[in-house]
């Protein structure tokens, strides 16, 4: 019957367009190498008296290194941020924070041990001569253990404070590095 | 005499035999007789106020029973005017609601999920004011099912901050059924279906268009969407519409809620040809919006979150400004859907339809080292559908359909945004038949019932980091689907199958001339969705990590139905009690902590459990006159989860909305005022975890509470209405709506945006519809 015949062409179309569909896969994906990624946080100290220290903890490794500090002493630190994702081509994030001066901010908050710092001779200034931190001068007090803080905060909301939370912002970096003061 | 479309009798018919005076008319049942006639020739005359008339030619020679069909319109033009009744008679075994055509121009500048929580039982989830989704009985996304123009809506529905690709300003009648009531579109939506459609064809010469103009003071913004909509009496059709929005920063009452603008801009054409017995259609649209997202929302670890939580106001707020920055969300869909119908028979017809969707998908965040303008998600998602049925009526009584559907879904996330795909490339084809059927004897009772099998099937393409899949045992239980692996990261290839199974039946009666009751059952089942399976990334406005879980099994869902009502008189109501049990019942909840170089983060992570939902829908309306009528409507919904022994989470509050409306004598103006309260959610999950800060130099633990929902509270509209020109015609009218009357500060539990600020204060609305 004509009829049939329709109803034939009509379930055999979506039947025949199913099957032949049903097989697909998708083209392989390009591997995406990240780009924002910050793994690496390395503190370098250096003191007229002693030999340079450097403290790095990275999202890679065990995270063992702790900073060891004289008593009473003063120290120029240096820090900086990597992306070492891929070894063979390690990425220095340090230069883009200090390109975009005006949107980051280094701070450090110590719990167990006081040490106040403030900027260093050759810290990066924003636009509106805020210090961004990157280079600052450690003065430590009596002997103790503690932990020392270390943020990178992007966006903040303002760029004078005394404490992590008064910048506001959204973190970047925030991690606890273990800290000994020493005679 | 029976409604060509849908067997309804015309009641009121006038059949006269030529060249006499002899005529009757068709009582309630759709009969009529004409006794002691002549045989002979004899030509029939068929009329009835709301059909086009024919004449029939007949040879009588015996007692013979002739039955007509008549094609019955509705005058299109007359359904514009406000009808207060949501409740609609029995139109199926499961209640329905709908929206009427005030309410949706009411929400004209709104989105589609604002206008269905006017209706008992439904809610919004939001992330922020402008991104909702309906939420229908404490299920929302991929449970519910969204009908526009017959065909399922395929957008990136999975996530709870994707709201909807879809104009409300589009189409005219807005349906919701609770439940699969058809599992013509899908067997896999235990929570339920809204169905969009067109106004229903006119055949005849006409033209009718409406615009509806809306200024906004909160946002400082508005809408104009506008439609043209002509047909012919030889069954040819054109339609077209648009809609666009702007709208700045929105206000809460105490601030400004900086970065909250909308942009949008639809278009939709329809052509088509529709000669009753056949008939065909094309029709496209195209919808595209850029939502800001609240900047305060954006943080970067738990530090911040706390930070957020102890604040009570944003902490970023700019002054006003119609500019959208990141974070922001793009998404952009277009729809192409050719349309065959053919009745060929007087019992039998058959549908065929073919459906292209293209949706795009971006999400900006604010980025370090590379330019906000780059998106952090970008995916396209093409799917083509096909959907093929046959109708079989049998006396008007017994209707039959089987279906068969097919559908091809490709998902592509684009690389370039430079962060790990929070979904991968995949292809998704499925391929089911239904078959439903109803048995509707009479007015007073519906019988109907349905099965429908659907065969699923995922091909994915997707990287891990080797330490989680390994961390995950995925190495252990999937070594089949490993295809390579490249430094820290393995490219793998799922491959599943699911077979969906779906029934459905129900039945519901008149008791009496005033009362009606029905009960259905609904057995549905759904294999997760991408993201319950693949997901894999930060979410920055909830500082968690999602994971999403390759062993997921279908979610298997029993539901029981049921309504009394009371259709007449002057108090009329509905309640609607509901029981389900959802086994395997996909959810995302807190697993542990993972340290990264921003602190430590909870992982959230997609899993199953054996979940129980019931409750009460309730709607009820009294007319103390014909000018003064009284609405209240509330719900009410327990849900446990029954392996963790815990409520479920976001399941919304015990909430009411009562209204009160007068219209003056000639139904110049109509005033109305609404007050809803929606009360504090008690059940919820406890999922805060524990966080150390510094305190005085000193690390102590504190606990981060993202659990406890907010106080309850009240918000009250005022709307005003009045019809310029002549009343009965109401082409043209003016609206004064007034949101939050009292500025209100409250949060919903619903809304993720609770964790930063309040909801959006008063608003002060114009609205102009002009019809012609």
């Amino acid at each position: 019957m004509k009829q049939f015949k329709l109803i034939q062409k009509t379930f055999l179309l979506p039947l025949l367009a199913a099957t032949f569909l049903i097989s697909c896969t998708p083209d392989e994906p390009e591997e995406i190498l990240e780009q924002e990624l910050i793994t690496t946080v390395e503190l370098t100290f250096r003191s007229s008296s002693e030999v340079d220290q450097i403290v790095r903890w990275s999202t890679t490794s065990a995270n063992s290194e702790s900073i060891t500090l004289k008593a009473n002493s003063e120290y120029q630190v240096e820090i900086a941020f990597y992306d070492e994702s891929d070894p063979a081509d390690i990425e220095d994030i340090t230069e883009e924070v200090i390109e975009e001066a005006d949107e980051h901010q280094v701070f450090y908050e110590f719990s167990g041990v006081t040490i106040p710092f403030v900027q260093g001779g050759s810290d990066t200034l924003d636009e509106d001569q805020n210090p961004v931190f990157i280079h600052t001068v450690w003065s430590t007090g009596e002997i103790g253990n503690g932990v020392v803080s270390v943020y990178l905060i992007h966006e903040p909301t303002t760029k004078a404070s005394i404490t992590r939370d008064g910048f506001g912002g959204e973190t970047d970096v925030a991690v606890d590095i273990p800290l000994v003061v020493i005679e | 005499m029976t409604d060509l479309h849908d067997g309804t009798p015309i009641f009121g018919a006038l059949l006269k035999i030529e060249g006499t005076d002899l005529f009757v008319q068709t009582n309630e049942n759709g009969t009529y007789s004409f006794g002691n006639l002549c045989p002979g020739e004899m030509v029939l005359f068929l009329a009835h106020p709301k059909c086009n008339p024919i004449s029939k030619k007949y040879n009588l020679i015996s007692n013979t029973d002739l039955n007509f069909e008549l094609e019955h319109h509705i005058n299109e033009l007359e359904e514009i005017v406000i009808s207060d009744n949501q409740l609609k008679g029995l139109n199926g075994s499961t209640k329905e609601s709908r929206l009427n055509t005030d309410q949706i121009i009411r929400y004209s500048s709104q989105s589609l999920s604002d206008a269905l929580t006017s209706l008992a039982g439904v809610s919004s989830i939001k992330t922020g004011n402008a991104i909702a989704k309906p939420m229908i009985h404490g299920m929302y996304g991929s449970r519910v099912g969204i009908v526009a123009n017959g065909i399922r809506l395929q957008d990136q529905e999975w996530g709870a901050d994707h709201s909807p690709n879809i104009d409300l300003n589009a189409f005219q009648n807005v349906q919701l059924i609770k439940g699969a009531y058809t599992l013509k579109y899908g067997g896999d939506i235990p929570g339920g279906i809204i169905v969009l459609s067109p106004p229903k064809l006119i055949l005849k010469d006409s033209l009718f268009g409406q615009t509806v103009m809306n200024a906004s003071l909160n946002g400082r913004g508005g809408s104009l969407t506008s439609k043209l909509m002509k047909s012919t009496s030889n069954g040819y059709y054109v339609n077209g519409q648009f809609t666009a929005k702007r709208f700045g920063d929105l206000s809460a009452p105490d601030y400004l809620l900086s970065n909250t603008g909308v942009k949008e801009f639809n278009v939709s054409f329809k052509l088509g040809r529709n000669k009753i017995s056949k008939g065909w259609e094309l029709n496209y649209s195209r919808f595209q919006n850029e939502i800001g997202i609240l900047r305060a929302a954006h943080i970067g670890n738990i530090q911040d979150l706390v930070r957020a939580l102890e604040a009570d106001k944003p902490l970023r707020i700019k002054p006003f400004t119609h500019q959208i920055n990141a974070p922001k969300q793009q998404g952009a869909h277009q729809n192409i859907h050719v349309i065959y119908f053919n009745q060929f028979s007087k019992d039998l017809k058959w549908h065929l339809d073919y459906n292209y969707q293209i949706n795009f998908r971006k999400e900006f965040d604010i980025r370090r080292g590379i330019s906000d303008d780059i998106p952090a998600i970008d995916l396209k998602l093409q799917t083509h559908s096909v959907l093929g049925n046959m109708v079989w009526r049998k006396d008007f009584d017994w209707t039959l359909e089987w279906g068969v559907n097919a559908l091809l879904q490709d998902n592509f996330s684009n690389p370039n945004t430079g962060v790990k795909r929070l979904i991968p490339d995949h292809v998704k084809t499925q391929f089911g038949s239904y078959w439903v059927g109803s048995y509707k004897p009479s007015n007073s009772f519906h019988w109907d019932w349905g099965f429908r099998l659907d065969q699923v099937n995922w091909e994915v393409q997707k990287y891990y980091t080797v330490a989680d899949w390994e961390n995950r045992g995925y190495d252990q239980v999937f070594s089949q689907f490993e295809v390579e692996q490249r430094g820290t990261q393995i490219l793998v290839n799922p491959q599943f199958d699911f077979l969906n199974f779906a029934a459905q039946t129900g039945i519901s009666f008149e008791l009496g001339k005033q009362f009606e009751t029905s009960l259905s059952f609904v057995l549905s089942q759904r294999s997760p969705n991408a993201s319950e399976l693949f997901s894999d990334g930060l979410h920055h406005s909830l500082a968690t990590i999602e994971f999403g879980s390759l062993t997921l099994e279908k979610e298997v869902s029993n539901k029981l139905l049921l309504s009394f009502s009371k259709t007449s008189g002057k108090l009329k109501g509905v309640i609607e009690p509901y029981f389900s049990k959802i086994n395997n019942y996909i959810f995302i909840g807190p697993k542990r902590l993972q340290q990264t170089i921003r602190g430590a983060f909870p992982v959230w992570q997609y899993e199953a459990t054996d979940a129980l939902l019931w409750g009460v829908d309730t709607t009820f309306e009294y007319d103390f006159s014909n000018q003064l009528n009284a609405n209240v409507n509330a719900a009410f919904i327990y849900a446990q989860d029954l392996n963790n022994v815990l409520p479920l989470i976001h399941i919304p509050p015990f909430n009411t909305t009562q209204s009160f409306k007068y219209r003056s004598p000639k139904k110049r103006y109509e005033v109305e005022i609404v007050n809803h309260f929606v009360s504090r959610q008690n059940r919820f999950p406890d999922l805060n975890f524990n966080y150390s800060r510094l305190q005085e130099n000193v690390l102590i633990q504190r606990e981060v509470d993202i659990s406890s929902p907010p106080n309850a509270y009240q918000a009250v509209d005022l709307f005003f209405l009045i019809h310029i020109g002549d009343v009965k015609e109401s082409k043209t009218s003016l609206r004064f709506m007034l949101n939050n009357l009292t500025n209100t500060r409250y949060r919903d539990y619903l809304n993720r945006m609770r964790y930063y600020a309040d909801e959006v204060g008063r608003n002060f609305q114009v609205q102009l519809v002009y019809t012609y």
